[in-house]
């Protein structure tokens, strides 16, 4: 086997590379064991757990879709690419190139370069997409499905029955509405999607904006016999699109008292004027801390200050391990049943798609047993016409 | 090339651990690829997977007959003795895991005629990547004579198991809700029993990997689960 022999510089370089990176050689295509790489940059050392910088291939390659690109290259002379599935607990998926490197020498050793290119998030957002058609649809047909079993009763057997006509007609409008709020969530993501990386450029006070919220949501609070306690500190204007800040407050609000507990109170504050750790913090219980995510994290620069709305409840509370997926869409943390007056499952994740918009953060507290807090943080808009 | 007289025999054995790196690859690759199809209901990636059987049959044999040629000619003693037998045995183990990727290719080419039985894909793809885990990390470990690697796959199957029971619960349940859901569920059923079969493959080449660089059999209680003595 030839030693490879690289100047300093081009050797750091090598070894600097963020992506894993082989050459390999090889001398007849008949001998498997001949096949070796001479060089494995630490990125490539550290995938495919290598004990050394070269050794022989098959201890660190065994894909046959892999090794088939390998021969390509190295003795068809032909670039050849793979698809591998790393699998284990960091399921990434690489795609790999092979190409011949140099001239075919005199004598029978061919060498080619290996490159490794990370393919997992193209790949996820892949397998997301398929997903959410799935739920989407899933959570479309069940109540559809209740609809259509009334609507055959209604028409057989109990045509002529007015009492359980009046019944199912009062279980079918509820179904209606459902399907109407999902199909509502459905089109407010997209929209949101749509616009998630243009900033917005209104002027927003969100104590105002959590005042009206309050006051829209009031009606539904007293039907559940739950406060709503809304404390607001100062100035509290952001930079924002007062629609979607609206639609923040309102799902985060209506969120809180679909857990509330009746007699319960739902407390809404209102915190403007803080730093980027302290806006992070802020909701936390203090004397006995509860589990805490962050949902969103913002990258904010310095001397940013921020506006904080902490939405909080005093009812069942939710356990640590489902935290990290609560604003996944459609996920529902064990324990919430899809009944007739649920949610869609997408209030959470729209509440993190505005917050990404308006550059601010999302984080959550919570145990079983006691009560949940959610707090949206955005940007404050004082600083922000300042910096520009 | 391996039955050159003149090649010495570290290089010999290295041919045959070469060999072994490849058919494992390639049974992983299968295993992966049954799986996939199944739960994607691929019509021609399954077909492909049964079709290649017939390669990992084939290096199987010829892994045999280089090991059975090393052993006539050079008659190695010891560890080197061990070492030829194990690549053997492996290649055994490799071969039983590969026909039951193909059973499990197979079963999804009938799954695909009938009703997708969508809920359980998650689980099985879920069973399918941890046991070609297993299999990956301990063919990681012959190759790079890892006992303690090795030792690692030996000693954790009962995830596995623990997969598989909660798949047979799950099957059970569905198919008593609806019983139209038999047919399909009695294959998803034999399809966990193929991947639990194919952990125990990889539990068996732990073994072997350690006989082969140590010269003493893993012994001890290895954690068990075992649905047959629950309830």
């Amino acid at each position: 086997m030839t030693t490879v022999t690289i100047a300093a510089p081009f050797w750091a370089m090598l070894e600097t590379l963020p992506d894993p990176v082989m050459l390999v050689s090889a001398s007849s295509p008949e001998d498997l064991a001949g096949r070796k790489f001479a060089f494995a940059n630490p990125a490539a050392r550290e995938l495919l757990r290598l004990p050394g910088a070269e050794g022989r291939l098959l201890t660190a390659v065994r894909h046959p879709t892999v090794l088939e690109a390998v021969d390509e290259a190295l003795f068809q002379r032909r670039e050849g690419t793979a698809i591998w599935e790393q699998g284990g607990p960091r399921d990434r998926c690489w795609r790999v190139t092979v190409r011949p490197l140099g001239e075919v020498g005199p004598g029978p050793e061919r060498m080619a370069l290996m490159a490794f290119s990370d393919q997992t998030d193209a790949r996820r957002n892949e397998r997301m997409r398929a997903d959410f058609l799935a739920n989407a649809s899933h959570e479309l047909r069940t109540p559809l499905a209740s609809l259509s079993g009334f609507i055959e009763t209604l028409r057989g057997h109990a045509r002529d029955d007015e009492a359980a006509r009046d019944r199912f007609l009062t279980v079918m409008q509820a179904q209606a509405d459902r399907m109407a709020r999902l199909i509502d969530d459905l089109l407010s993501l997209s929209r949101i999607e749509l616009n998630e990386h243009i900033p917005p450029l209104d002027r927003v006070d969100l104590a105002l904006t959590a005042a009206e919220v309050v006051e829209s949501l009031s009606p539904l609070a007293k039907d559940r016999d739950v406060a709503l306690e809304l404390v607001a500190h100062g100035r509290s204007v952001i930079i924002g699109d007062r629609d979607q800040m609206v639609q923040l407050v309102q799902n985060l609000v209506a969120n809180a008292l679909k857990y509330a507990p009746t007699g319960s109170a739902v407390r809404i504050e209102v915190r403007a004027g803080l730093d980027l750790a302290a806006a992070a913090a802020s909701g936390m219980v203090e004397n006995e801390p509860r589990a805490r995510h962050a949902l969103v994290t913002p990258d904010a620069g310095p001397g940013q200050s921020f506006v904080a709305l902490v939405v909080s409840d005093y009812g069942p509370g939710l356990a640590r391990e489902h935290l990290p997926r609560l604003s996944e869409r459609f996920y529902r943390a064990p324990g919430q049943k899809s009944g007739v007056n649920s949610g869609t499952g997408l209030g959470l994740a729209i509440v993190k798609h505005l917050v990404n918009r308006h550059q601010g953060g999302l984080a959550v507290e919570s145990e079983l047993d006691r009560g949940a807090t959610f707090v949206a943080y955005l940007p404050e808009a004082l600083t922000l016409s300042r910096s520009r | 090339m391996s039955d050159t007289p003149a090649m010495d025999y570290n290089e010999q054995l290295a041919q045959l651990g070469a060999e072994i790196a490849r058919l494992g690859g390639l049974v992983e690759a299968q295993i992966a690829s049954a799986v996939d199809s199944m739960t994607r209901r691929d019509v021609a990636q399954a077909s492909a997977v049964v079709a290649m059987d017939d390669r990992i049959d084939d290096l199987q044999a010829q892994i045999e007959q280089m090991t059975l040629s090393l052993i006539a000619l050079r008659q190695p003693a010891a560890i080197d003795l061990r070492r030829a037998m194990a690549a053997m045995k492996i290649s055994m183990q490799l071969e039983r895991c590969g026909d039951l990727a193909k059973n499990i290719a197979k079963r999804g080419l009938v799954l695909a005629k009938g009703e997708a039985v969508t809920p359980f894909n998650r689980s099985i793809d879920r069973m399918g990547r941890l046991v070609v885990d297993r299999l990956k990390t301990v063919l990681d470990a012959y190759a790079n004579q890892d006992i303690e690697r090795a030792i690692q796959v030996w000693s954790r199957d009962e995830e596995v198991d623990e997969h598989y029971n909660a798949i047979f619960r799950e099957l059970l349940t569905y198919m008593m809700g609806d019983p139209r859901t038999i047919t399909p569920c009695t294959h998803l059923l034999f399809v966990a029993k193929n991947l639990e079969r194919i952990g125990d493959h990889a539990t068996n080449i732990a073994e072997i990997v350690h006989y082969e660089f140590t010269g003493e059999a893993l012994v001890g209680a290895r954690p068990k689960f075992d649905t047959l003595q629950q309830d």
